[in-house]
């Protein structure tokens, strides 16, 4: 076979790379990069100069993570979870686990509903403390997500932060969901057969063979933990979840597991999506808006009237009013519209299942309005990092040259708009072959008419992106 | 080798460099507050100074966008003067003033303002 069609199956076929991922130090040896720019961002953040475009934590950070976060997704995959310093806590954990008592994560609590509420707040406390625009704040972030990491990972079992807490890793399962690749079993007869489904409950390699995590103590030979996500590879049908780590690719001892290429979104056609995973997609594309709305004058005037007419002079209460007025909206919307598309379509359904079949359709866009909104700040200031990274260095004592302030652009700006139009038109593309998809089995009317409301919310999202940009940290004027 | 790398850091710390004195200066943008768009920005320093250069560099608060340089020059004792700064976006801003006097020694002033 040659090595296209083999890569074809699994890209880990690709000479090294496959190699490498299989070495036990592998994601180690991806964390540590992160794992300094966290601390030089802690450094800088804490001690640097507290001017959001000088400092190395803010740039970091709001600028170059999120770009390139989009940027990883939409090329390969999840690779920021799988690069995640965060889990380097790890190791302390481990250590303070054999004195701290140990909990379940509670049952309630095993779904997306406690990520969604934490999204929401840090939103609400990313527009109402100006995060981007202090070093400081973005540093205590950081330090906060490390504390939380431990905090979590030290009380119960090992993969709960990922899965139920960690809003920024569940921000990484949605959008990944649109990316051309997924973990999926060689040979799924394999695993039929395989009697330790090691990829979930880990290995461990004993002289008298492989044993499970559960059957030998890791003392007795080479360890290698299984899916912290506690995913069963050969059942995988989406992204979400998968914080690439590959822990089955080491922990399979049939060297059965394979990172396979696919469609764009293939999931968003075939995969069965819970309702918690359908209401996240939905939030992060209203929260997207949101996002990219809280730029423009527009949302500046809208705050105005709304302090006028309701008498409100508090900013927290007003940003708490206009996120809960535009995520109930987009909520509330999307229950209504998916009862009528499904009557329309023919399906008697429950209420809750007609979400689950057309809310699948915001993934596409809620990729969309973040890569649009992200590509616009990482495109105008993406080499702005090497004069803050200077002055970083710089003012740890490094003896480098004064740093060139006037860096910056990528591309020129008239070609931003055009690049956010394409994105958000490529995502509307997806919902709406994911839309007629799951409208299969019954009429296509019910997809038209969903389709409708997402090409109104697409053309309101174009026209926001076309706004000239306000960057301001407060939502009300002071009266002069 | 745990010490060493915390004598390294510490050293690395100890050797940061200073930053600028500050700068005792009034800041004036005129028209205040500044539309989006050329504003003039005046400086007053104390006339008995002897600055050679005066800069002005105007940041947004959101990272990643293009500082605005621009250089001040003399309009009179103790006046220096911007003619068209430009302000091109609307929102925060911080100007940064760094005034740099004949021995090469460097001060700085910080101004933070809104173009609504």
């Amino acid at each position: 076979m040659s090595l296209l069609s083999r890569l074809r199956q699994d890209l880990l076929a690709l000479p090294l790379v496959g190699r490498f991922l299989r070495w036990r130090y592998s994601r180690f040896l991806l964390q540590l990069p992160l794992l300094l720019v966290a601390f030089l961002a802690l450094y800088d953040g804490f001690f640097g100069r507290q001017l959001a475009p000088k400092n190395f934590a803010t740039v970091s950070v709001w600028l170059h993570y999120r770009g390139f976060l989009v940027l990883a997704v939409a090329v390969l995959g999840n690779l920021f979870c799988a690069a995640c310093p965060l889990m380097l806590v790890r190791g302390p954990t481990r250590w303070a686990k054999r004195y701290l008592p140990q909990f379940q994560w509670p049952r309630p609590l095993r779904n997306k509903y406690f990520v969604i509420a934490l999204t929401l707040f840090y939103l609400f406390a990313y527009e109402y403390w100006d995060l981007w625009a202090s070093p400081w704040l973005t540093a205590w972030l950081i330090l906060g997500y490390f504390g939380a990491a431990f905090l979590v990972d030290a009380f119960f079992p090992e993969g709960t932060f990922c899965k139920y807490v960690c809003p920024l890793g569940n921000f990484n399962f949605t959008l990944s969901t649109t990316s051309p690749t997924q973990i999926t079993a060689k040979d799924p007869s394999v695993c039929l057969s395989c009697e330790g489904k090691y990829c979930v409950n880990g290995r461990v390699e004993t002289p008298a063979g492989p044993k499970t995590a559960r059957e030998a103590s890791p003392k007795e030979g080479t360890y290698y933990p299984g899916c912290e996500t506690r995913l069963y590879v050969p059942q995988i049908q989406s992204n979400m979840d998968c914080t690439l780590c590959f822990n089955c690719l080491r922990a399979c001892p049939y060297d059965n597991v394979a990172l396979k290429p696919r469609f764009w979104g293939a999931e968003w056609i075939r995969a069965r999506y819970r309702l918690d995973w359908v209401w996240l997609g939905v939030l992060l594309f209203f929260a997207g808006f949101m996002n990219a709305f809280a730029m423009v004058p527009a949302y500046y005037q809208l705050a105005e009237r709304l302090s006028a007419l309701l008498g409100i002079t508090s900013e927290g209460l007003l940003l708490i009013l206009i996120y809960a007025l535009w995520t109930g909206l987009g909520f509330s919307l999307v229950l209504l519209l998916s009862g009528l598309a499904s009557r329309l379509s023919g399906f008697k359904e429950p209420a809750m299942k007609a979400v689950r079949r057309w809310g699948v359709a915001f993934f596409p866009l809620a990729f969309a309005m973040w890569a649009g909104h992200y590509a616009f700040h990482f495109l105008t200031g993406w080499a702005s990092i090497v004069p803050v990274t200077q002055q970083a260095l710089i003012h740890l004592g490094l003896p480098l040259p004064e740093p060139d302030w006037t860096l910056a652009a990528l591309v020129p700006e008239n070609l931003l708009y055009p690049l956010q139009v394409v994105i958000l038109y490529l995502g509307l593309t997806g919902a709406t072959v994911t839309l007629f998809s799951r409208a299969r089995g019954g009429r296509p009317l019910g997809a038209a008419f969903f389709f409708l409301m997402l090409f109104l919310l697409v053309a309101l999202a174009l026209w926001v992106l076309a706004q000239p940009m306000e960057m301001r940290g407060t939502l009300l004027l002071p009266k002069t | 080798m745990r010490r060493a790398l915390w004598l390294l850091l510490l050293g690395l710390v100890a050797c940061a460099p200073k930053t600028g004195q500050p700068l005792d200066a009034k800041v004036r943008v005129i028209p205040n507050p500044p539309p989006v768009g050329k504003a003039e920005i005046c400086i007053d320093v104390d006339p008995r100074s002897e600055f050679k250069e005066i800069k002005v560099v105007g940041d947004m608060t959101h990272p990643g966008m293009i500082p605005v340089i621009a250089e001040a020059h003399p309009a009179g004792p103790g006046l220096w003067r911007v003619d068209a700064f430009d302000f091109n976006m609307r929102g925060d801003w911080v100007l940064t003033i760094t005034a740099v006097d004949k021995k090469g020694k460097k001060y700085q002033k910080e101004v933070r303002l809104t173009v609504p």
